[in-house]
């Protein structure tokens, strides 16, 4: 470094003080100027820095004064108006050195601001005289050198030899030992097998074993017991929910937009999702960056590819700050939302904080600024906001499987309605009413007849119940056309194609606006209704939301007499087209408009007599015979058999009577089969649709920004990567206006090169430190000077080595690290030890931690046998929303297994955050946390005592001990204690909990086992 | 088990500061309970057994509230009175640099529609909208040369309470908290006081504790909902018998888990957070018990109108929460952005807008500063008053009585422990457009608040992601000219 004495700069005053007390003083003579530094002068580091701060304004890329250009090396060193103002190998002779210097007392540079330091004169001095190298690209060849320990090549050390122990079961083992010893630590033995199977099942799972899990592991004495049971976890779905978890809080994965509005992102779940496959399949690590980074541009792009560069815009997004009228304002969004990218793949694939190298070069690692602009350039062309996934032979290849699906549904319902056209035909016969005349007639998914009162669904779930004055009387449900409607439970399946039918009376045809039958969103925001006369007077139309699907239609004015029933239905076809039938009839003729709505399982429902949730004019004065849903577009046959098979419909019930006990038994494994066969259809990969992985544009050239400000750009800079990496080269060696899917193709390539020293070592620490509570490198997202040094460094480059050598598999990483004395070391304390290492960073003990709050929420929910294992798809969401400008989000406890799922499917929204997981240390969506923290607070207490899920469950978990175990008696207590702890209870645990049982209810154990801290702690 | 701690990290540092960053840094597995306490004990032993003897020099201030007018308090409608702008109504705004507005579309010059009066010994200049606030002058620092950094409320927000415009940065109160901990282990070390007719935008966002321990973040209190915090009342199915008999057994069975566990501190930190969870459960609805507090305090605080009923309840919750030991309190004045407006954002109208939104607070900020100051409590005592940007000296659009943001050139004012009272800071030019004299930024303002309550904000450090972070990010210098 070059440091310039105080004597130095005292004789630097004194000449300055001559300069301008004295008179011009003739330029070019050295002895006036600040020395030249001494030392061999860093282009990067030293120059360009110093040249684009103070120089580039003026005569940079936009501005060229005196015809003299700074920023690029030829047109520099060939100078400007008045000639060359570089002499290599002379600085006092070089005009720039003169005029910064003030030498010539005309001319002073900078005009404006601060003068040059000696010391930075010095150093340009220095740099000419050297030579006045000037590297041809300012992003890649002049390389920075470092010696710091994570940018040097990862090498695999072999492990030391360790004598007199059979504590090293593998190698890990010999460099964890080699540690303890020099500190003259001593590790633990094994654990028992019940802490081992906890220990296990938490870490890899997020869940604890079942009961009959820890039984068998804890009786099975074969040696390769516990190798099973690892595989066996390996191979679990849950492996990739809890694992992708961890990465979610890497990549940032947020589902609403945060800042001023926090907009829902409805559709960025499908990341989610990729990411847990990703875990699940174990796709390798580098195939697994790649696609986060490119996979929307690398061949053959499939829709897992354009699904995963989603990491690219998981973070928020300022919707005000970009739409806003003032431009520089924009802007700076522009680069704080690029800030957030670049930070976030730099951090997450390379652990180094290329963020702090935005305003200025890094003030601790070897990253200039133009580092940073260059992996921003990389990234410029990526724009937040949804897009489509899908290629055309992945919807071919979908489409051709789901046909092939239906059609085996097709067959077993047929075989149900054959089935059940028998038990009719019979009941027909009986009553002598003759066999209806197409004798199955179309199948709904939902039939209300309103017989003997009831408002059962006479085919499925979807039972109604009545609100206001409705009633049901004389077969028919009763409609006052005032408040009186009736709702039905959640559909029971998703519907797209589908047909409303409705046989009605109209006690009186001048009325408008009444709902007969609705299939709508829960809340009413989007509907499709069989309408009566709300735009037409004695009208019938297909009403929805906002009349996107509705069309006034030609057809004479209804003119039925109260006593006589319509029979109406209308049919929404796969092509999108509407068609109304009146008695059998179309109704004016058949349009297209406004496309079709898919109502999914769970979120819709049917509504009689009004139509929609909070239409105040939308009430039918009328009674309703029956009504029907479809689950398809009926045909026009269909349609007519239907109207003329009215009142022939025999209810299930007595269907069912009529069958015989094996029919029953048939019947209901055909049904369940379908249900199966449609399950198949769900979870088939999406052939298509949207998702939230941002939009590609082709970006203008990057420029670097001096100290980071919009208005103040500088020198042009080229896509690349980390300079300081000189294998594989951060030069890429592409242009400034390279195609936008070639810089990150590129940028993809080195990253999962094998020889960059950063991703298999960042990875490798990761996984440790999920393993252990703590990486080998205490800042798994800093791998920088300021981040912890690696307390085993030839252990994490074993390991990172290893990792590659087996093809980036992180379940090699999980097996070789669980089968390790290390990790299978019982987490007894010791107070010595403890004095030398109170930690355990060393691993004297297995250090024990405190669950993640997801894993204590899905824990509860699990052993209280109410885990909804269901893996995939939208979201659920725990809130409502309401909108005043922003949205909010009102978090409710909900019931139902819709949310009763692992806590990794929860919306994730900015600032609705569950009460429950945000005390237990859940962070914000949008900070990027490569560790969660460990807090302990008295509102935690008060949660886990007050919180409506806890005690929900605390009941069910009773309900399950005592359907499993028996009402009383120590068995459920027992069997409680497994559950939550793996064990059996000992001491006096069975005789106060059997005591408290029968004085308060078993619930009450149940309580405080949720609130243990054995519970929640893993050791 | 915590001597053990206080052992290990007594050989790391003496500095009280680098000794809770050790701890926080390293996770020893403390929670901040009980790194709270360590430091109550260390305060305790050390010096007077005050524990805010401050960090890192004596402090001025123990405690902070401060009132957030959310949306944009326009200053030359309030606190800036700037005749010139009368000379000036209806022409052009021209010449006088980049406009930073969110539309882009000023119109012609507006001289403010109220009517600006000297108020108090000091002479300060009041609009006529804050006639309570006038009365309180003599007791406020006002700084007129504040600038922000944004045009746009939620970075500006952001800014505001966490010293940057993007989410995930934690506020000035979970600073505070995560400095000097609690005073009163019974209640939150940082309370937020939501606006009775609605939540910020961004909700939640807005007293997050960022990447510090969840401990430190803003406990949100419902003051017009049936229940202060989330689950803070004992459901009403669950029996005292039954709540004791299960408390009983889980502490039986904590403490016999920490004797077989030993070495793990945050399994004692559990223990006591049972019986700090039960102290909370009462004395957190304590503070909205007004039964005694005097009809004459009632009305100071302008319970009595319906105008300002909200903000004055929050308001006197404040005063409470403050007596009893809450480091920060912060009173949030306005909701989103929705329609109608029910924040400071006046595009619309001034008028319409700002009348209104003063008279919510008004009598109820000016009625807390005198019940501070009557009480004593105003010696060691920060008040606050602040917004997250002014606005434009132009109409918005034209014949459109309303001001777009602006965010060059606005004012703030401080209050009581160590500052100079009466007292003007920073100059606007002579329409308010841009800083005439003194600019100062928010970090400036964040530099102060710390130096005032013993922090030095360059050494309140937080390391995440590669960055010690601070509160003033690497900028702020402490307001010098305003300390008595």
């Amino acid at each position: 470094m070059y440091t310039h004495s105080n004597k130095c700069r005292a004789a630097w005053l004194i000449l300055l003080f001559f300069f301008f007390t004295r008179g011009p003083v003739p330029a070019g003579a050295e002895g006036e100027l600040p020395p030249a530094a001494g030392h061999q002068v860093d282009f990067e580091k030293e120059i360009r820095p110093l040249l684009s701060d103070r120089c580039f304004k003026c005569h940079g890329a936009k501005k060229q004064k005196s015809g003299l250009r700074l920023d690029v090396g030829a047109s520099a060193l060939k100078g400007g108006d008045s000639g060359a103002v570089i002499r290599p190998g002379k600085s006092a002779e070089s005009r720039l050195v003169l005029l910064v210097s003030g030498a010539d007392k005309k001319v002073v540079m900078p005009p404006r601001g601060k003068r040059l330091t000696p010391a930075q004169i010095g150093l340009l001095r220095a740099w000419i005289d050297q030579g006045a190298a000037w590297p041809e690209d300012p992003a890649g060849s002049a390389r920075i050198e470092s010696g710091h320990w994570s940018l040097q090549p990862v090498r695999k050390p072999a492990p030391p030899a360790i004598e007199g122990t059979d504590w090293v079961r593998n190698p890990i083992d010999a460099f964890v030992l080699a540690r303890l010893r020099e500190k003259g630590l001593k590790p633990n033995s094994m654990a028992d097998r019940e802490t081992v199977i906890r220990r296990l099942a938490f870490t890899l799972l997020g869940l604890p074993p079942s009961p009959a899990e820890v039984k068998a592991f804890v009786d099975d004495k074969d040696p390769a017991a516990y190798s099973d049971l690892v595989e066996r976890l390996l191979a679990s779905p849950h492996y990739g929910e809890h694992w992708g978890r961890h990465w979610l809080d890497v990549a940032r994965y947020t589902e609403s937009q945060g800042f001023e509005y926090d907009r829902l992102r409805n559709n960025a779940w499908h990341y989610r999702d990729y990411v847990i496959r990703s875990f699940n399949s174990d796709k390798p690590y580098d195939r697994f960056m790649m696609e986060q980074v490119a996979g929307d541009v690398l061949k053959p792009v499939m829709s897992d590819g354009i699904i995963a560069t989603s990491l690219l815009v998981c973070g928020p997004w300022d919707q005000a700050g970009n739409s806003q009228r003032n431009q520089t304002q924009r802007l700076k969004t522009r680069e704080e939302e690029m800030e957030d990218l670049v930070s976030c793949v730099s951090q997450g694939f390379l652990g180094m904080t290329v963020n702090c190298a935005r305003c200025h070069a890094h003030k601790f690692d070897p990253i200039p600024q133009t580092d940073y602009y260059r992996i921003k350039s990389v990234f410029d062309g990526v724009i937040h906001g949804e897009r489509d996934f899908g290629s055309q032979a992945e919807r071919e290849a979908r489409q051709e499987k789901v046909a092939a699906l239906n059609a085996q549904i097709e067959k077993l319902t047929a075989r149900v309605g054959e089935l059940e056209k028998t038990a009719r035909e019979r009941i027909h016969a009986r009553k002598g009413k003759k066999a209806p005349a197409a004798p199955a007639g179309p199948q709904p998914i939902a039939l209300w007849n309103f017989e003997n009162g009831s408002l059962q669904d006479q085919v499925g779930g979807m039972h109604a119940k009545l609100n206001g004055s409705a009633r049901v009387e004389r077969g028919r449900l009763i409609l006052d056309g005032k408040n009186s409607f009736a709702s039905t439970a959640p559909l029971g399946r998703d519907v797209s194609e589908k047909t409303l039918e409705a046989w009605v009376h109209l006690p009186t045809l001048d009325q408008g606006g009444g709902g007969v039958i609705s299939l709508q969103v829960n809340n009413g925001s989007v509907f499709d209704s069989i309408v009566y006369a709300e735009r037409k007077k004695r009208a019938w139309m297909a009403g929805s939301n906002g009349f996107v699907r509705t069309r006034d239609l030609s057809a004479p004015a209804e003119s039925s007499a109260p006593a006589t029933a319509v029979h109406m239905a209308i049919v929404y076809g796969a092509d999108n087209s509407i068609s109304l039938y009146r008695n059998g009839q179309l109704y004016g003729q058949s349009y297209k408009q406004g496309g079709r709505i898919s109502y999914r399982k769970g979120q819709a429902q049917v509504l009689f007599g009004l139509r929609h949730n909070g239409a105040s004019n939308g009430f039918l004065k009328g009674e309703i015979e029956q009504a029907a849903l479809y689950g398809r577009a009926l045909s026009v046959e269909e349609i007519r058999t239907s109207f003329s098979s009215r009142g022939s419909f025999v209810p299930l019930e007595a269907v069912l009577k009529e069958l015989t006990a094996k029919q029953r038994d048939t019947r209901a494994a055909l049904m369940a089969e379908a249900e199966k066969i449609r399950g198949q259809i769900n979870a088939l990969p999406r052939g298509g649709g949207k998702t939230y992985a941002g939009r590609r544009q082709q970006p203008k050239p990057t420029h670097r920004l001096i100290k980071g400000n919009v208005r103040d750009p500088a020198e042009v800079v080229r896509p690349g990567a980390l300079s300081v990496i000189s294998d594989p080269p951060g030069d890429f060696g592409l242009a400034e206006n390279a195609p936008e899917a070639e810089r990150r193709i590129h940028f993809a390539r080195w990253l999962a090169d094998p020889k960059n020293p950063l991703p298999a070592r960042v990875m490798a620490n990761r996984v440790w430190h999920y393993h252990f509570g703590r990486g080998i490198v205490g800042s798994p997202n800093d791998f920088g000077s300021l981040g912890e040094a690696p307390t085993h460094p030839e252990l994490l480059d074993w390991l990172a080595a290893t990792f590659v050598e087996r093809g980036w598999k992180l379940k090699e990483l999980h097996r070789l690290i669980v089968h390790s004395s290390a990790w299978l070391q019982a987490s007894t304390w010791d107070r010595k030890s403890s004095g030398i290492d109170s930690e355990s960073r060393l691993l004297w003990r297995y250090p024990p931690r405190r669950l993640e709050a997801e894993s204590i929420r899905d824990s509860m929910l699990a052993i209280s046998g109410k885990l909804n294992t269901q893996m995939g798809g939208p979201s659920y969401r725990p809130f409502s929303i309401s909108n005043f400008g922003s949205s909010f989000y009102k978090i409710k406890d909900q019931e139902g297994p819709q949310f009763d799922r692992r806590s990794v499917y929860r919306m994730n929204v900015n600032s609705g955050k569950d009460p429950l997981l945000d005390v237990f240390d859940c962070p914000d969506p949008s900070v990027k946390s490569p560790r969660r923290q460990s807090t302990t607070t008295p509102l935690q207490a008060l949660s886990l005592m007050n919180n409506s899920l806890v005690q929900r469950l605390s009941k069910s978990f009773a309900a399950r001990l005592q359907q499993e175990a028996g009402t009383g008696g120590a068995g459920p207590i027992e069997r409680a204690w497994l559950y939550a702890f793996a064990r059996k209870p000992g001491g006096d645990e069975l005789q106060r909990c059997e005591t408290i049982a029968k004085e308060h209810g078993l619930e009450t154990v149940c309580w405080v086992i949720f609130n243990a801290s054995e519970f929640l702690y893993v050791r | 088990m915590y001597a053990e701690h206080e052992a290990a990290t007594e050989q790391t540092t003496s500095d009280p500061m680098s000794r809770r960053h050790f701890l926080w840094k390293n996770g020893v597995g403390l929670g901040g309970l009980a790194l709270t306490w360590m430091l109550q004990r260390e305060a305790a032993a050390n010096g007077d057994g005050s524990v805010t003897g401050g960090l890192h020099f004596p402090a001025r201030a123990k405690r902070v509230v401060q009132i957030f007018c959310m949306g944009g308090m326009s200053q030359m409608d309030t606190f800036d009175h700037k005749p010139a702008l009368e000379k000036l109504h209806g022409k052009k705004l021209q010449g006088r640099g980049e406009l930073r507005g969110f539309f882009g579309q000023p119109g012609l010059i507006m001289k403010s529609p109220f009517e600006f009066k000297r108020h108090g010994k000091s002479g300060s200049w009041v609009s006529s909208i804050l006639p309570n606030i006038a009365t309180c002058v003599d007791e406020c620092c006002f700084l007129h040369s504040m600038v922000a950094k944004s045009n746009n409320h939620t970075p500006a927000t952001f800014q505001m309470n966490t010293g940057f415009t993007l989410n995930g940065f934690p506020c000035m109160g979970s600073w505070l908290s995560y400095g000097l901990g609690t005073e009163n282990d019974n209640l939150p070390s940082f309370v937020t006081l939501p606006d009775p007719r609605g939540m910020p935008a961004g909700g939640s966002i807005n007293w997050a504790a960022g990447f510090l321990p969840a401990a430190h973040q803003g406990v949100a209190f419902n003051t017009s909902g049936s229940e202060l915090v989330r689950d803070l009342r004992t459901p009403a199915d669950v029996s005292a018998a039954k709540r004791k008999a299960g408390l009983t057994l889980l502490n039986d069975m904590n403490r016999k888990f920490l004797t077989d566990n030993p070495g793990n501190s945050d399994l004692a930190a559990r223990l006591r957070s049972y019986e700090l969870a039960g102290a909370m459960q009462l004395s957190i609805p304590e503070a909205q018990d007004f039964s005694g507090e005097s009809p004459a305090i009632r009305s100071l605080y302008g319970l009595d109108n319906k105008a300002s009923e909200g903000i004055g309840r929050n308001c006197l919750i404040a005063r409470r929460l403050l007596e009893r030991g809450v480091r920060f309190v912060q009173i949030i004045n306005g909701g989103a952005f929705g329609s109608p407006r029910i924040n400071w954002d006046a595009h619309e109208s001034v008028v319409k807008n700002h009348t209104k939104m003063a008279a919510s607070m008004d009598q109820p900020f000016a009625g807390l500063i005198k019940d501070l100051n009557q009480r004593g409590m105003l010696d060691d005592t920060l008040v606050l008053l602040t917004t997250e940007f002014g606005r434009g000296p132009a109409t918005q659009g034209i014949n459109r009585p309303g001001r777009d943001h602006h965010p060059d050139a606005f004012t703030f004012f401080m209050a009581g422990a160590g500052l100079k009272k009466g007292f003007h800071y920073g100059e606007s030019d002579d329409i308010g457009f841009a800083v005439a004299d003194k600019p100062t930024t928010i970090h400036d303002f964040h530099a102060t608040v710390l130096h005032m309550m013993g922090i030095d904000h360059k050494k309140l450090t937080y390391y995440h992601n590669g960055i010690q972070r601070r509160l003033t990010d690497v900028h702020g210098h402490v307001i010098k000219g305003i300390i008595a």
